[in-house]
């Protein structure tokens, strides 16, 4: 019974913290997935573009080794944040990336949706599908809702996280800022070597 | 052991849980309005806190590319043609992927129902939390958030003439 009421404790004051956080300050922020200046998880997962739906071969993580990548994970096709972000994310795509990045957005969007969000807003990159969320879980970007969190890594040539920005802002000029920023600095260090 | 290991895992999983629902979802509804630092199309610093608390307010992140924004305009307009005396009404513009130049093109383009301001540095997103474009916040008379909403089809009536004190 001691056990019991000590668990039930734990619970207690863990559900307490969780109340708190959603109306103040977080009080205990959960970093899971890859650390900066560590290996990126590989994956490899089924694609579609505005033009193609589900493309042959699938994208592979380990393939683009040699190449900046951005992994973009985002919760839905069509809703309004993950529009805001892909729409900026094509609009902007010279001054954010550079045509010799890898951009790729992951969602648990079929590839006939992902194909249609892809037409609809013109992105000149792939968008993954993981319904099951195997890589965004590798990543920390799984809510357990079922979809995907909004989080951004930028892996550099050598495959290793260089950046991460574990609760990115569709709406937020200044995340936009941080990872064009980073997205140069790691073809810059890229570059050099 | 075992147990205690157990119940760090829940701590943790519905932390993680909290933090991750927390994301896209805006402020909680009966939180104090924050006031952060805005600024006009000019570039000049505007303080929300004369409205805030002040009188009720009605907020719209809005950006010139957002089709949600652009259907919600009649809803708004038709608020504000019944409102607008007694609740402040103002369209944040959330300058990701705008200039102020394209947001002065569409204006001449569209009689918005909102005082126009221009959030370069995303202050307000980051204080409201904003989730997406065409986010509504309606702030009472308190500066408590009464209510919030995102998309087209929006229903704000009942808390708008709440807020505004008339029956509705």
């Amino acid at each position: 019974m001691n056990r019991r009421l000590l668990v039930g404790l734990f619970l207690l004051q863990a559900g307490a913290l969780a109340a708190q956080s959603t109306s103040d300050t977080p009080v205990a922020v959960i970093v899971a997935g890859p650390q900066v200046g560590e290996r990126a998880p590989d994956f490899s997962l089924p694609w579609s573009t505005r033009e193609v739906t589900g493309g042959d071969p699938w994208f592979s993580l380990s393939a683009q080794r040699g190449r900046v990548v951005v992994v973009a994970f985002y919760p839905r096709d069509f809703t309004s944040g993950c529009t805001a972000e892909m729409k900026t994310f094509a609009d902007q795509y010279a001054d954010l990336f550079g045509e010799d990045v890898a951009v790729v957005g992951i969602s648990t969007d079929s590839l006939a949706t992902h194909r249609r969000f892809a037409e609809e807003l013109g992105l000149p990159f792939q968008l993954l599908s993981d319904p099951d969320q195997v890589v965004s879980k590798k990543y920390g970007s799984a809510d357990p809702a079922g979809y995907n969190r909004r989080t951004v890594f930028v892996l550099g040539r050598d495959g290793k996280v260089a950046y991460d920005d574990r609760r990115f802002g569709a709406l937020d000029p200044k995340a936009y800022e941080r990872l064009k920023d980073a997205v140069q600095e790691v073809r810059k260090a890229g570059a050099s070597h | 052991m075992k147990l205690i290991w157990i119940a760090g895992c829940a701590l943790l999983c519905v932390a993680a849980t909290a933090a991750a629902a927390a994301q896209d979802l805006g402020l909680p509804v009966g939180t104090d309005a924050p006031r952060p630092a805005v600024k006009d199309l000019d570039g000049k610093p505007v303080d929300l806190g004369q409205w805030i608390g002040r009188k009720p307010v009605l907020i719209e992140f809005w950006a010139t590319w957002c089709e949600n924004c652009e259907a919600l305009l009649p809803k708004l307009t038709s608020a504000r043609t019944r409102v607008g005396d007694r609740v402040e009404f103002i369209g944040i513009n959330v300058t990701v992927n705008q200039t102020p130049d394209r947001v002065r093109r569409y204006m001449a383009q569209h009689e918005l129902p909102f005082r126009v301001l221009y959030d370069t540095d995303g202050a307000s997103v980051r204080a409201f939390a904003a989730p997406a474009t065409s986010y509504v916040v309606l702030i009472d008379r308190g500066g408590k958030i009464l209510y919030t909403g995102v998309g087209p089809d929006q229903e704000f009536d009942a808390s708008l003439a709440r807020a505004a004190g008339i029956s509705h």
